[in-house]
């Protein structure tokens, strides 16, 4: 189909353009980059220029000043305790809704997709006062059984639709062979909702390792919270001190971008399938 | 498999779990909310008084929330457009790039994968007067009367805002766009080419048509987050100058916590809830009706 053709003038201009816009959206992100091995004066003399040498001192203080390894281990806890949950509950339910199809559970699928459209904002203030009445305050299983409830609504999409595309028969199998249906789901079918899995855990896990307003308000306070909370605080507090707050960013930025870069097609596959029609 | 009739206890025990968390964490505090909206809760003392509409009567009668209807309205809308037209620019370029395909479709990505408070500082840092990229850079090709406050200017806060917004969000659009791009029959374009429509023709008369679906779900996405923006406005500007970056979620937010007028600030959440119903029903029924399906 997409033989070699001869390559046109109007490659390269496309080409041309495309670098340059591609350059100018990741600048932001190299800036930080560049800013987080730079020292504060170097930063507020030459924003733009390169470091000129392998500056760590940033570093060095941040983990001095604040305690940003508590904040790193938050994050990192809150994220994998809250996807291992969300990956047991999440397609188990999807699986009951498109396995067992009738008028209530395509009723529970309508019931979870409204869920899309209701900002968490809206309801944060009696979420907080119901998590106090039920002690989930002020701890870490409060935001992650926040973090569970909100996978529910995308989840479910991602993984009907992911479903629909798995044939019946090698189920049937199973259960002829004596399987019950809960064996017959966590050995047969979900092995084969690898990729669906994949994309939801990856799209669902950015979220919550960048989320800030849950954390911040409902983790406790006086210690140090997640990166974003630790981030979004250091703005405030070291107002002259940017440096500080690049390395931060980095450590925050990282992580996300490895993931990326190991599980692109996730991310690729995740983000369409959540926006087909579900 | 056949349907069943009556209890179906197997689904019943797969749905459970999540019909559970769901509805004890997301709808109960939603239904909730619709009584807390009725009452002056502070939001720590456990007597809650029923004051019936006045919140409501206030919301209707203030200027501080119709500052923050205005602003979110032009932020929202100005998202959404530009957004979408840059993410479609995008997806047109790296679908039709000749060399580096992946790794373009990566480099637009990455703002996405950017928490919001870290794109704030990141930006907040760049429009900075004295010591921010933006200044340096017009001072370096000698426009320095172009230098702005780029924050601070009450005039130019939102669409500052608007900009990081459009940048961390284009990526995420860009790639449902481009599944949808590459979704086109490329015998339909060849067909049209061999008919001698222009390039133009072929796009508007033929993609266009064909990505709609894309654009539907890529404007009601854009227009639901573009009204629920809060990071980036908490880092940068914190609602000000004044009150000229303060959206009804910053509202909300700074009348419930700063001010402990908790009942007032659920009222406000239920006015944006009622907002995103609203223009949800209308797309729906405006940009479905264009659609093709193939």
């Amino acid at each position: 189909m997409r033989a070699k053709k001869r390559v046109k003038p109007k490659d390269f201009v496309i080409f041309a353009v495309t670098l340059l816009l591609a350059f100018l959206f990741v600048y932001p992100v190299l800036f930080a980059l560049m800013s987080a091995f730079k020292s504060n004066g170097d930063i507020l003399k030459s924003p733009v220029s390169f470091p000129t040498s392998l500056y760590v001192q940033n570093f060095k203080d941040l983990f001095a000043q604040s305690d940003f390894l508590t904040a790193i281990l938050h994050s990192l806890f809150l994220t994998v305790v809250s996807e291992i949950l969300i990956v047991f509950i999440v397609p188990m339910a999807a699986y009951g809704i498109e396995r067992r199809k009738s008028r209530t559970t395509s009723l529970v699928y309508t019931y979870f997709l409204a869920g899309m459209m209701i900002p968490f904002h809206l309801y944060m203030f009696p979420l907080f006062k119901e998590m106090k009445m039920l002690h989930l305050f002020g701890n870490m299983a409060g935001p992650i059984i926040c973090y569970i409830a909100g996978s529910i609504a995308f989840g479910a999409l991602l993984y009907c639709s992911f479903l629909k595309g798995i044939p019946l028969e090698i189920e049937e199998a199973a259960m002829i062979d004596g399987c019950t249906p809960f064996q017959t789901f966590w050995k047969v079918t979900f092995p084969l909702l690898g990729p669906c899995t994949g994309s939801m855990v990856i799209l669902n896990g950015l979220g919550i390792w960048n989320d800030y307003l849950m954390p911040y308000l409902v983790l406790p306070s006086g210690r140090a919270k997640t990166i974003t909370v630790e981030i979004a605080g250091f703005v405030g507090q070291y107002t002259a001190r940017w440096d500080i707050v690049f390395a931060g960013t980095i450590i925050s930025i990282v992580p996300a971008l490895a993931i990326f870069c190991m599980f692109q097609k996730y991310f690729v596959k995740g983000v369409t399938a959540g926006a087909a029609k579900g | 498999m056949s349907k069943k009739k009556g209890f179906d206890r197997t689904a019943f025990a797969f749905i459970a779990p999540a019909f559970i968390f769901f509805t004890l964490f997301i709808i109960v505090p939603t239904v909730s909310s619709f009584y807390y909206s009725l009452t002056s809760w502070d939001g720590i003392s456990p007597d809650i008084k029923f004051i019936g509409l006045a919140n409501y009567k206030e919301i209707f009668t203030s200027d501080r929330f119709r500052n923050a209807l205005g602003n979110t309205v032009i932020l929202t809308v100005f998202i959404s457009i530009f957004e979408n037209a840059f993410a479609l620019g995008l997806a047109l370029l790296v679908d039709n790039v000749r060399w580096g395909k992946n790794f373009f479709r990566s480099a637009f990505y990455i703002p996405v994968l950017i928490s919001g408070i870290v794109s704030g500082f990141i930006w907040k840092i760049m429009y900075n007067y004295n010591f921010g990229t933006f200044n340096a850079v017009l001072g370096n090709l000698g426009l320095d009367s172009l230098k702005q406050d780029w924050l601070g200017n009450s005039a130019l806060t939102l669409l500052a805002i608007g900009i990081v917004l459009i940048w961390k969000g284009a990526g995420y659009y860009m790639i449902i766009y481009l599944a949808s791009l590459q979704s086109v029959s490329v015998d339909l374009i060849e067909a049209a080419q061999i008919d001698g429509a222009s390039p133009w023709q072929r796009f508007k008369s033929i993609t266009v048509p064909l990505i709609s679906g894309a654009f539907t779900i890529n404007f009601t996405l854009s227009l639901i987050n573009g009204l629920k923006v809060f990071d980036q406005i908490n880092v940068m500007t914190d609602g000000g100058p004044g009150f000229t970056s303060e959206t009804l979620v910053y509202l909300l937010y700074k009348v419930g916590f700063n001010e402990g007028r908790q009942g007032f600030g659920t009222a406000v959440g239920v006015m944006l809830l009622f907002i995103i119903i609203v223009l949800n029903t209308i797309q729906q029924k405006f940009l479905r009706s264009r659609e093709v399906q193939m």
